[in-house]
């Protein structure tokens, strides 16, 4: 089919109809708010389950996990104070703060590039980088985990640095499979006016083409964010053990103990804290998504 | 153009290149390597040839069933997930108010590893399922279930900020169009919307289906493969092969080749279908 | 396509990239270099268990600073030692001490334990049998030992002995199988006016959690087919005392908090908390219990009320049996690390089992039963269930059970029985599949 005709047509005809568009829809509203608002409650339950419980004596949590933190069962904030003193929290928050501003930074920096060059650059070997960055992502990290950690450690990557470029490697292919995808519906034209104007190719990515790509970016790096600062077993096995820059997933999983000795009202308080500092990046961060996909809507 | 950028391979490439040669690639071939070997940690490998593949597949190593029972939750947590992602975009994009409220809900599940959500969840359902005299292991059909909706509330969230991506990228005077030309609200999502979103669906589709193929944390907590093995999963098989088992390391690293050339095969047969169906710009 | 070309590209990048990372990581010190000072060896120990893991690294300190040598102690998450140990191994740092379970995971690490015949702490056990052998060569020493039988509450057994028709007078009347039946059904039908919800914490079956049946309840059939056969170790069993495991297994959710149907959905935890609640007279565990419910919010159970006593599944002689008691706890030393931290490491357990602060940090502050003869009668851990094991170790009428599920071919293969035994649990299965799949599974799994 044609859409660019359709586009034709409807620069002509496009300020009619919104009216006519809100009528159509207000019978369904009622339907369609009922809908999300028990959505919500489904996604949210769970949630709230773990931080309802992260005031509860851990026997309780056992005994009643349904109930409420009310009278006897309500510690207060024990299991904050006992988690907190055990898992040296604040300084995990921090090196899990760095690696993944660090990793999503570079992340989003380096495969952006990544992906325009081999979306623009056709050749045998772009082509297949792009399959092996695609083909990548399908591979179990179980997979690959004994080598990578050998590697790392040969290399001297046991750190947070390495750490970083560890997740550049393993974040490469979801981001440049996301990035070419957006690279392609951007028009080569207006690349190709840059270099008659005179822009070098990095000028004009940089000044043209990567602002374009911002909307994109702005996912690619929210996906990154939320991996990295949930990831549990690469941090763990490069550097988790070893060093002293345990990330807050694995300081978390390191409050299990062994024959089922777990405290489960500390950990529920941990991954209250855990989900906070993420809760708040995405709250902010949503609106440049807004913002950003309204800017980067540059269909021709 | 294109020329001058030709010759910049190795600054727009090379980084990313050489952090995947060091994270992914050359692990990748030295699994592959191991994968023909006889080894306790990848140092003291010995080589053994073809043996651990031969034994990937015999029927004690339930490696196939669980290919099955995988292809089994990921065929419906695909369908499911997209389906319902895209809807929530879609309900999402139009002028309604509270939409970024809802956005932000839908996407929290996100916020929490899998491993915790395994085990609330397994903790709700079975507070449900109790209220029938069973459990979550009880049979593999809870099980099954389980799985597929804990997929669909991880992954929705994620896709559907990709669908609302794209719905974004929908230039509104198209739609407008479509409604002048007298086109209803279904025809409309079929015949524009649709192909217009086209690479975000590829995206989707694609993720939801690696991510439900290579699925590991949330079957662990969830089910652990119970009743019977009956729900393990091929990313759980593997790994319980290098960790619940005596000296079949190689079996395991050779089960995890077969089943990347596998998912390979799936995903590029899926991203060939799709990239066709995308409108050329 | 020519791949070696592209490989050898990127192992040269890889390692230009590497030194980049290594100038730049400025204020993150490496881990390994800075200390091959004084006697030239140092001790990177990989621990087990992590709720001990601020107590080692205490211990650690102390070491250190007495002694100059540097000691790291790190301690892998739960559940995932063997899977850390392999990482751990392949690195540059390897660990210079690390843990087996036990035969059969001295197996797999033969090739890296060193044979530690020689040393002082393997000539201190006192009972050399207990250590791990492999081709002739002592791989593994244990260094603590634990035991389990059923724990109860005897404030409410008492309530139960006072009651009108009670089956027994005292705990110590319940020697046998029979009895033990006898008394707990009769409890059970009393659990309302003994205010519990049954007498035995429910039968944990969640997936993960059935380690108490799949290994421990299960090491008393085996331990007793061994027996029969004179042997330590068997390539195929016939599961003979397949029937005493089932009536004790039976009688366990008979007389429990929960319905059978239900058991899949308990954790170890809640049954621990049922027991220090209240809800349940008896569960069965080991002497670490204490540390898990003492002192937290909502138990009801003290100090002088809780005890220990022999699981018995209705074996002829049982009234002779004492609780299990055994290790899964083993020092191996890396033989592929340099001697001289090979000899720190060795230095490091001696000192741990002779010094007074070594001995005392090894009791008190880790709490381990220790099987060496370097410890005194008095020097011994003060919890009371701890004692309770000490007191069943003394007492030489009774004869112990061994943990032989060290033995048991795989974690695999207790995951197979423990699937079976849940759908036997929720009605599923018939005992026979079960039978099948303990017999069938073990053999496969012994193969390797």
């Amino acid at each position: 089919m044609s859409t660019s005709q359709h586009t034709g047509d409807a620069v002509v005809a496009a300020a009619k109809s919104a009216k006519h568009r809100d009528q159509q829809t207000r019978p369904g509203q009622f339907i369609t708010y009922a809908v999300l608002a028990l959505l919500t409650l489904v996604f949210i339950g769970p949630l709230l389950f773990i931080l309802m419980n992260s005031f509860k004596g851990r026997f309780f949590i056992s005994d009643a996990p349904f109930a409420l933190p009310l009278g006897d069962y309500f510690v207060g904030l024990t299991n904050y104070t006992s988690g907190l003193a055990r898992t040296n929290f604040f300084n995990a928050m921090g090196w899990s703060f760095v690696i993944t501003v660090g990793a999503v930074a570079v992340i989003v920096f380096f495969t952006a590039m990544t992906a325009y060059y081999i979306t623009r650059v056709k050749a045998w070997w772009t082509n297949a980088l792009y399959l092996i960055f695609v083909f990548s992502m399908v591979v179990p990290f179980q997979a690959v985990m004994f080598p990578t950690v050998k590697i790392a450690d040969m290399l001297g990557l046991s750190n947070p640095l390495g750490m970083i470029v560890l997740y550049l490697g393993f974040g490469a292919g979801l981001s440049v499979f996301i990035f070419s995808g957006f690279v392609k519906s951007i028009p080569l034209q207006i690349e190709e006016a840059a270099t008659i104007d005179g822009c070098s190719p990095l000028q004009t990515y940089f000044y043209i083409v990567f602002p374009m790509l911002k909307p994109v970016a702005i996912t690619v790096a929210i996906l990154n964010t939320m991996w990295v600062w949930n990831d549990y077993l690469l941090p763990y096995l490069v550097i988790g053990l070893s060093t002293p820059y345990k990330t807050i997933p694995v300081a978390i999983q390191m409050m299990a103990g062994s024959y089922g000795d777990n405290d489960m009202g500390a950990m529920m308080a941990m991954l209250v804290l855990a989900i906070i500092p993420i809760v708040i990046f995405y709250l902010s961060s949503q609106k440049y998504i807004i913002e950003g996909v309204a800017a980067g809507a540059v269909k021709g | 153009m294109i020329k001058s950028l030709r010759r910049l391979a190795l600054v727009f490439t090379g980084p990313t290149i050489i952090a995947f040669a060091i994270a992914f690639a050359v692990p990748f071939l030295v699994g592959l390597y191991l994968s023909f070997c006889e080894f306790t940690t990848v140092t003291n490998a010995t080589w053994v040839g073809f043996d651990n593949y031969v034994r990937a597949f015999s029927p004690r190593e339930r490696f196939l069933s669980s290919l099955g029972f995988t292809a089994l939750v990921t065929a419906i947590a695909v369908l499911t997930v997209n389906l319902f992602a895209f809807t929530v975009a879609y309900l999402l994009t139009r002028k309604l108010r509270g939409t970024n409220f809802f956005r932000t809900v839908f996407f929290m599940p996100n916020l929490i590893g899998g491993i915790v959500l395994g085990y609330t969840w397994q903790t709700i359902i079975n507070a449900v399922l109790v209220q029938y005299q069973t459990t979550l292991i009880s049979d593999a059909k809870y099980g099954f279930i389980g799985l597929v909706l804990l997929l669909n509330w991880q992954m929705i969230g994620y896709m559907m900020i990709i669908y609302i991506a794209g719905l974004q990228n929908v230039p509104g005077e198209l739609i407008e169009a479509a409604a002048i030309d007298g086109a209803d609200k279904w025809q409309t999502l079929r015949h524009v919307t649709i192909p217009m979103v086209m690479p975000s669906i590829t995206i989707c589709l694609f993720l939801t289906l690696s991510s439900s193929f290579k699925l590991f944390d949330a079957n662990l907590a969830l089910t652990n493969g119970a009743p019977m093995r009956q729900t393990e999963m091929v990313a759980l098989n593997i790994v319980n092969t290098f960790f619940t088992r005596v000296g079949v390391e190689g079996v395991g690293q050779a089960k995890a080749m077969v089943f990347f050339l596998l998912v390979s095969g799936l995903a590029f047969l899926q991203l060939r279908a799709t990239r066709r169906q995308e409108v050329e710009q | 396509m020519k791949p070696s070309k592209r490989i050898l590209g990127a192992v040269a990048a890889v390692a230009a990239l590497s030194l980049m990372a290594g100038c730049g990581g400025g204020g993150s010190t490496g881990s390994s270099d800075e200390s091959s000072g004084a006697s030239g060896g140092q001790v990177y120990y990989l621990s087990f268990k992590p709720e001990q893991d601020a107590a080692w690294q205490a211990v650690a300190a102390q070491y250190t600073e007495q002694t100059g040598t540097p000691v790291r102690i790190v301690t892998a998450a739960q559940g995932t030692y063997e899977q850390t140990l392999k990482a751990e191994m392949a690195k540059s740092d390897a660990p210079t001490l690390f843990q087996i379970n036990g035969p059969v995971g001295g197996a797999v690490w033969k090739d890296y334990a060193l044979d530690l015949s020689d040393t002082d702490f393997y000539n201190a056990l006192l009972d050399k049998s207990m250590a791990v052998e492999m081709d002739g060569n002592v791989i593994g020493v244990p260094y603590v030992v634990e035991g389990y039988g059923i724990i109860y509450n005897q404030a409410i057994m008492d309530k139960y002995f006072a009651t009108s028709g009670a089956k027994a007078a005292s705990v110590d009347e319940i020697n046998t199988f029979a009895k033990l039946k006898e008394v707990t059904d009769d409890m059970q039908a009393k659990k309302d006016e003994l205010g519990i919800k049954g007498v035995f914490a429910a039968t944990s079956m969640k997936p993960g959690d059935a380690w108490r049946w799949d290994t421990h309840l299960a090491n008393l059939p085996i331990f007793y087919e061994y027996r029969d056969n004179n042997v330590t170790d068997m390539a195929e069993v016939s599961f003979k005392y397949n029937k005493e495991y089932q009536q004790i297994f039976d009688l366990y959710l008979t007389n429990s908090t929960i319905d059978p149907k239900l058991t899949p959905s308990k954790a170890v935890t809640d049954s621990m908390a049922e027991f220090a609640l209240g809800e349940a007279a008896m569960v069965q565990n080991g002497n670490w219990a204490w540390g898990q419910v003492a002192d937290v919010a909502g138990n009801t159970v003290t100090e002088e009320n809780i005890k220990m006593m022999p699981i018995y599944i209705g074996v002829d002689g049982e009234e002779k049996q004492s609780i299990a008691v055994g290790t899964e706890n083993f020092f191996s030393v890396n033989s592929k690390a340099s001697e001289a931290d090979q000899q720190a490491s060795i230095d490091f357990v001696n000192w741990l089992i002779t010094s007074d602060a070594g001995k005392s940090a090894m009791v008190n502050d880790l709490g381990f039963i220790p099987p060496f003869s370097t410890f005194s009668a008095t020097e011994q851990p003060a919890d009371p269930l701890a004692k309770q094991v000490v007191a069943y170790m003394g007492n030489t009428d009774l004869y112990n059970v061994a943990w032989n599920f060290t033995t048991f071919p795989s974690k695999d293969f207790k995951n197979s029985f423990a699937d079976a035994l849940t759908q036997y649990a929720v009605g599923n299965l018939e005992w026979s599949q079960v039978v099948e799949v303990f017999v069938t599974e073990w053999a496969a799994e012994k193969q390797g």
